[in-house]
């Protein structure tokens, strides 16, 4: 199994996990069948795209939620799970999580004034959909929407979750203030992404929360033309505020693909899908090997999957120990076998490399952070720390009391599963008796919360927060309780890093940023908290006969999974064949 | 009278039982379904995000009190018809839900359930009448190996080849280009996309009840009344169908009723290979991103639909077979 599938979309479902096995072993025989009927299709879109030059008539992309009951829509971007917000609803501003870069949407420009104070300048001249001027009051109306209704506060602006809390939005002019109760600068990437609503529709609505919008105005690119429960046409708006960047004449939604990644495969293959970024198994074997010129993928390092021990048992509190496995772990093969080799060995800094190199303080070379594997090495230190091997061979503690180490693995999670199994051998080879105990997701979940566990594999967040991205792994107000999860689940303490992250909220310019963050990565490479494995990615794949100009390795412009409206403005025809 | 009164009484007291786990298996389950509901939103490979999960707590609303007055609650509720919000599809209510999805697969599933109960019971009968002919082994044998065959597995086969391979009918979804409702376009968009599924569920459906109807069947033919009919000089035709089929029918009805209510909880790897939007669809997504009150609804539907079919199999069994009358009384 492991070998046809290591993604299980939203993994938590084991029973899931066997269908996509199961039907990985089909989608690898469906390729390269392009059917009349789709043919037919094909041949449609060919056509209409020589009508006139530099357009894209349509492209085909996927909804964004599940939309099996589609026809129970609602445009109340609010709403947990809808089928279209990012073409409809746009952000004050957009930050790649992959280089931090800004780039002005709504906004034009931003600055804080100080640690707790913050003033947008809203861009003038944009229109909503209905043909109404979009102001600042619209911006201060959504964000004091999200203060009255909490259900509907996604980015926390109104409580303590990413930094201080906001006091007060207000408009003046064409400028929007946010005033919070102290430094909350690490709140930034979150508060930018709200989207943004009109007062001249939310405002009579009642509870946004339960409120299901038919007829949405909204400032994107692209307006509903028709759906029929199924199949969502978008059309380009004339109007939109950048229209001349917008090539794309429509856009055509249908379905998402969650339950079943291999039918997005297989329509990416005939061309029926032009973009697609969720889960398919070895994507370089079933869809870019079929026609290297126009089928495409990129997984961007976006975070990172890491091994957590649990400090506060024996042998794992010792850093010892920890700095010996981080040495015998076969990181390369692991990833490998969990993503194909599409993915690279982590750093142990904790930053995806090289897109945060920048961020590394002088004494750790990026070269140097990568730990490679060395048994020998690793051997070498256990003994030096007093983990001896006994006479069966097993290493035993310090004390001479037998090690014993139990790996909560989510079952069904199948690229996790590799990884442990591979890092489970890895550690048998240094004598060390380690079992593998596979269980439903939730369950590690909850292990997490009570801290009964010895180790796991979790995510490490990346992203431009790193107070609360990166942060979160190690600080100590991100040790779980029992009823949240939260990112310590190692229950590392220590109170450099926590004044770092502290410093973070009120660290308004790169170098005061970077000083901190050099302090996290101090951590992480001297006292082995967590050891990464692999990057996580943040997905991409596409093809580029109907339009060109996706972000790419090497023009890593956007975050392709979460910035599709920083793309589309980006997207050309393809030259003529 | 006395039978039927306990089918009725037993029928109750199944469903209070079925009420009541209901109430208490998601309860039960490990995991905050509002950090569920983040994470599945997000992926596995993103942190959880808090300010997220706390909008996630006050928009689906914590349960408060104690949970015998959560349960109590839950039967006002149910009384009242009220299934609750769905979590995935907020705000609709898991009525509004199922009610889209509930006529695609009673349509669909109910038309190949009673296709594949006559062709099973014809096939069946007359396998039986010519025992050990070529068609009789050649019935059984093929029935006992597509029975082992998972029908998902069989539904790949057929988007392979109907689909993929010859391009003769949509694999996905229930319908494409059309506006749902009653007309010419629609109805034939939606034929043709439950072509495949049906298809699917046609080779495997029929295998019970050609086996179990050959077997039963076979078994009749053996009883003194056969021999006596056939003594009397009556036709084979005639003994075939009027005598011997008619009392092998007999369990295959309660068991035909039973798949009836059957139907809404059955057919959940064939409308997920098919992104059909039928319950069985919808089911495995309200598992999978654990939809508890939209799970609750589908079992609920499931488990009170099969609890009637059985009761009306019941009723009509007493009414058609008056020895089960007496020997329950």
């Amino acid at each position: 199994m492991t070998s046809t599938s290591f993604h299980v979309r939203r993994g938590q479902r084991s029973w899931r996990g066997i269908i996509v096995a199961a039907l990985s072993v089909g989608v690898l025989v469906l390729p390269a069948c392009a059917g009349s009927r789709v043919a037919g299709e094909k041949e449609q879109q060919g056509n209409s795209s020589g009508a006139s030059s530099g357009t894209i008539p349509v492209l085909n992309l996927a909804t964004e939620s599940d939309a099996a009951m589609g026809s129970l829509v609602s445009y109340n971007p609010f709403a947990p799970q809808q089928t279209v917000r990012t073409w409809l609803f746009e952000p004050l501003m957009q930050q790649s999580s992959l280089d931090c870069k800004v780039v002005p949407w709504l906004a034009t420009g931003y600055t804080w004034e100080s640690p707790s104070k913050l003033v947008f300048t809203i861009r003038q001249g944009v229109k909503w959909s209905d043909g109404s001027p979009f102001t600042a009051k619209d911006v201060a109306f959504t964000y004091n929407l999200t203060k009255k209704y909490p259900a509907i506060d996604l980015a926390g602006v109104w409580n303590d979750s990413f930094g201080a809390k906001a006091k007060s939005v207000t408009a003046d002019g064409d400028k929007v203030t946010f005033e919070f109760e102290g430094p909350a600068v690490t709140k930034f990437p979150y508060l930018i992404g709200q989207k943004i609503v009109s007062e001249k529709e939310f405002a009579s609505v009642g509870d946004p929360a339960k409120y299901i919008s038919k007829n949405p105005i909204s400032t994107g690119p692209f307006k509903v033309a028709s759906y029929n429960g199924r199949r969502l046409e978008l059309e380009r708006r004339p109007d939109y505020w950048q229209a001349d960047k917008i090539k794309v004449q429509k856009l055509v939604l249908e379905g998402n693909y969650s339950t079943n990644a291999n039918q997005a495969a297989a329509k990416l293959k005939t061309g029926e899908l032009d973009f697609y970024s969720g889960e398919i198994p070895n994507p370089d074997k079933a869809f870019v090997a079929d026609d290297p010129k126009t089928n495409h993928v990129w997984y961007a390092a976006n975070g990172l999957t890491v091994l957590a021990p649990n400090l506060t048992q024996k042998p794992f509190s010792d850093v010892k120990f920890r700095e010996a496995l981080a040495h015998g772990m076969d990181k390369q093969s692991a990833t490998d076998k969990a993503t194909y080799g599409l993915m690279k060995v982590a750093s142990q800094s904790g930053l995806p490399l090289p897109e945060k190199d920048d961020l590394l303080p002088a004494k750790y070379p990026a070269d140097s952070t990568v730990i490679p594997f060395d048994l020998a090495k690793a051997n070498q230190m256990l003994d030096a720390a007093g983990y001896r091997k006994g006479s069966n061979g097993l290493r035993q503690d310090t004390d001479g009391s037998p090690i014993k180490i139990t790996f909560s693995v989510q079952a069904g999670w199948i690229d996790y599963e590799a990884m442990a199994d591979e890092l489970t051998s890895n550690f048998r080879k240094l004598g060390l008796d380690i079992t593998e105990n596979k269980m439903p997701p939730e369950a590690v979940d909850q292990q997490k919360k009570t801290g009964d566990f010895q180790l796991m594999i979790n995510y490490m967040g990346a992203g431009c927060d790193y107070a609360h991205g990166m942060g979160a792994t190690v600080s100590t107000a991100e040790i779980p309780d029992k009823t949240t999860i939260k990112g310590n689940i190692g229950r590392y303490t220590n109170p450099a890093v926590d004044k770092a992250i502290g410093a973070l909220a009120g660290a308004t310019d790169e170098a005061a940023t970077k000083e901190q963050v050099g302090v996290l990565v101090d951590a992480m490479m001297t006292d082995y908290p967590v050891l990464p494995i692999l990057y996580a990615p943040a997905r991409a794949i596409w093809r580029t006969d109907h339009a060109v100009g996706w972000p790419t390795a090497e023009d890593p412009y956007a975050n392709p999974q979460d910035q599709p409206l920083v793309w589309i403005t980006h997207l050309t025809a393809p030259s003529s064949k | 009278m006395r039978y039927f009164v306990r089918k009725i009484g037993f029928f109750v007291l199944t469903l209070w039982a079925v009420v009541t786990l209901n109430f208490l298996i998601p309860r039960l389950q490990p995991g905050d379904p509002a950090e569920l509901m983040v994470q599945n939103l997000a992926g596995k490979n993103a942190q959880l995000n808090r300010a997220q999960v706390e909008a996630m707590r006050d928009l689906l609303g914590a349960p408060s009190g104690s949970l015998l007055s959560q349960y109590w609650n839950y039967l006002v509720q149910l009384i009242h018809g009220n299934l609750g919000v769905s979590y995935t599809y907020f705000p609709y209510t898991v009525a509004e839900v199922i009610g889209k999805a509930f006529w695609w697969t009673v349509i669909l599933v109910g038309t190949v359930q009673v296709l594949s109960f006559a062709i099973g019971i014809l096939l069946g009968a007359f396998a039986a009448w010519r025992r050990n002919s070529r068609f009789d082994t050649s019935v059984t044998v093929i029935s006992t190996f597509v029975g082992t065959l998972q029908p998902f597995w069989i539904a790949l086969l057929l988007i392979y080849g109907l689909g993929y391979g010859l391009g003769w009918f949509p694999t996905a979804g229930g319908y494409q280009a059309s506006t749902p409702g009653f007309n010419g376009a629609f109805v034939y968009d939606a034929m043709s996309h439950a072509f495949l599924p049906a298809l699917t569920l046609m080779i495997v459906t029929p295998i019970g009840w050609i086996l179990g109807m050959r077997n039963t069947m076979i078994m009749n033919l053996g009883e003194d009344y056969i021999r006596l009919a056939r003594a009397k000089g009556l036709p084979d035709r005639m003994i075939a169908l009027r005598y011997a089929a008619r009392n092998a029918l007999l369990p295959s009805v309660a068991g035909f009723a039973l798949a009836l209510g059957g139907i809404l909880g059955g057919t959940i790897l064939v409308e997920t290979v098919f992104d059909y939007p039928g319950l069985g669809r919808l089911m495995g997504e309200a598992v999978g991103i654990k939809d508890y009150p939209l799970l609750q609804g589908l079992m609920l539907l499931t488990a009170v639909a099969t609890l009637l079919a059985n009761l009306i199999a019941d009723l009509l069994y007493g009414i058609l077979d008056p020895r089960a009358r007496r020997a329950a009384a």
